[in-house]
């Protein structure tokens, strides 16, 4: 089989599938933003990995899903994901609660929110984790970039978890409010509604792994989705090293499956 | 009683290209005004009594505000969030063109420090979200033409640089560019200069006889992107082939015959009640 993996990086989990691939005897292409041309060059591959959300690998993911090359995650829930407005109707069609989201200029945001409904946290539109992101505590931190369009949540305080899934296996952390997947977590028995939202949010858009960012808010114990994401590095999965197989074996299950249907 | 129209647009657009518009949907309409650089989009609160939004726009705040209507409401979105946001999406809706059998030139995306993938060819900017013209380098010699807007180069090679990727299309030679406005069932056709020969596109602007193979894809493309009004440029290629390269959400119709008149009353027909 020959497999294209869309990364940004060749090193991490990305060199680790590869490594496994070759093993069985597969061929393996990386390609980063160095190397990436998207057009029908890339019919050569029998599908692709898309590893990374990054607007160009999206791009490439789309092209090849339109023209019938399978795609593994599916590009069109990547970018949903990655997309803080459809990412927030994602979490809203599993039943699963989300914060308050607004969009507008730091003029209208000051004008139509009370102090109330601060703080907030500003986020670029298209972007996932915690980069980019900036707290504003009340109406006198919004800048007075007069027309530029911002998307802001109001912030959650509370208990803050990256919770992992893996098929039917969970691994679930405590983590620092804004840190990144790499950053240290304690780990964690999961309460029985983490449990229920990685299991919905699973079956719902039908991902073979993934992860939640999710926030237990102090004031009403309600457990709040604030990011997903179709393809971390399991950093801080027990063992990490142990779920590259788990995870390459889903993958061509996932290919074979698709081409049987196709057939 | 008057129906009850909400106008969704930015400060470009409301002070440039609707005034005439405005003036005609005073009359027949309650017309509300909602400008993007001044409203606030309240996600968990959409409530609405308008029969319909019209939007004139392309901006962030525009289209997630109508993917707010349209997610949360009945009320009719003209255009739709999905068709605004393929038409500024040059590689996306190049891509959804091309698999649905309707000719465009030649396109690929490419790391920056590539050789262009074709002998002739535009660079353009890989989202036309903004509200700034096209604005071409050409240089041609005896064998290439090598054509590029400045806006890409500015995404690239910018200040703020956005991507590392250049949006390449093929170089069609057209002696003209056709320009096919649709709004509803009804088509509108013109012809003018390109404009890499002529930026002055209304000085050789004239009205044609509509042609039915250009007619067929206006429509093919209005349902394939849930666009209710657009503009579509295509050129002809000396092998008498018509391409398609421009696809526009937001088309001015101030250039159309009773253009304001014609938008006006096709949104009130489509109005809820």
């Amino acid at each position: 089989m020959k497999i294209g993996v869309l990364s940004k990086r060749e090193t991490g989990l990305t060199d680790k599938m590869r490594s496994f691939y070759k093993e069985k005897g597969h061929e393996v292409t990386i390609y980063t933003t160095k190397n990436l041309a998207v057009n029908s060059s890339l019919f050569e591959n029998d599908f692709y990995i898309l590893k990374s959300k990054q607007l160009l690998f999206l791009y490439a993911g789309y092209f090849l899903y339109k023209n019938n090359i399978s795609v593994i995650p599916d590009p069109i829930i990547s970018y949903t994901y990655k997309h803080r407005i459809e990412s927030y109707y994602s979490i809203r069609k599993c039943g699963l609660n989300t914060p308050k989201i607004y969009m507008g200029t730091s003029k209208s945001i000051r004008k139509k929110l009370r102090e109330s409904d601060y703080p907030l946290l500003i986020k670029p539109l298209m972007g996932s984790g915690s980069k980019g992101i900036k707290f504003i505590k009340s109406s006198g931190d919004l800048d007075s970039e007069k027309n530029k369009i911002l998307y802001c949540e109001k912030l959650i305080e509370g208990t803050h978890y990256l919770a992992y899934f893996i098929d039917e296996q969970i691994c679930v952390g405590e983590k620092k409010p804004f840190a990144n997947e790499h950053a240290d977590i304690k780990l964690i028995k999961p309460e029985e509604d983490i449990k229920h939202a990685l299991m919905i949010w699973r079956e719902k858009y039908n991902l073979l792994f993934g992860h939640l960012d999710m926030i237990r808010e102090s004031s009403t114990n309600k457990l709040i989705v604030v990011d997903p994401g179709t393809f971390p590095e399991f950093s801080n999965w027990q063992n990490s090293n142990s779920i590259v197989p788990t995870i390459c074996n889903l993958i061509l299950k996932r290919y074979y499956d698709k081409r049987e249907m196709n057939e | 009683m008057l129906k009850n129209i909400g106008l969704i647009i930015d400060k470009y657009h409301l002070e440039k290209k609707v005034r005439e518009f405005l003036s005609y949907m005073r009359k027949v309409c309650e017309l509300s005004i909602y400008v993007e650089e001044n409203y606030l989009v309240n996600f968990n609160d959409v409530n609405f009594d308008e029969d319909l939004f019209f939007i004139k726009g392309k901006g962030d705040g525009i289209i997630n505000f109508a993917k707010s209507l349209e997610r949360d409401t009945d009320i009719p979105v003209i255009n739709s969030s999905k068709g605004i946001w393929l038409a500024y999406n040059r590689f996306l809706n190049s891509t959804l063109l091309k698999r649905a059998g309707i000719r465009v030139p030649n396109f690929s995306l490419n790391p920056k420090e590539d050789a262009p993938p074709f002998k002739d060819f535009i660079i353009k900017n890989v989202r036309d979200q903004d509200n700034y013209a096209f604005d071409p380098k050409i240089e041609t010699n005896t064998s290439t033409v090598e054509v590029k807007d400045n806006r890409a180069l500015e995404e690239v090679y910018g200040k703020n640089a956005q991507y590392s990727f250049f949006y390449y299309q093929e170089y069609i030679e057209s002696k003209f560019e056709y320009k096919i406005y649709g709004v509803g069932e009804e088509l509108f056709y013109y012809k003018q200069k390109p404009i890499l020969r002529d930026p002055d596109k209304m000085k050789s602007r004239e009205k044609i006889k509509p042609i039915l193979e250009l007619g067929e894809i206006a429509y093919k493309v209005m349902e394939l992107f849930d666009l209710q009004i657009t503009s579509l440029d295509f050129l002809k290629s000396e092998d008498d082939n018509y391409y398609l390269t421009d696809v526009n959400s937001t088309p001015n119709f101030n250039y159309l015959e009773n253009g304001p008149q014609t938008i006006a009353n096709y949104l009130l027909a489509k109005a809820k009640r």
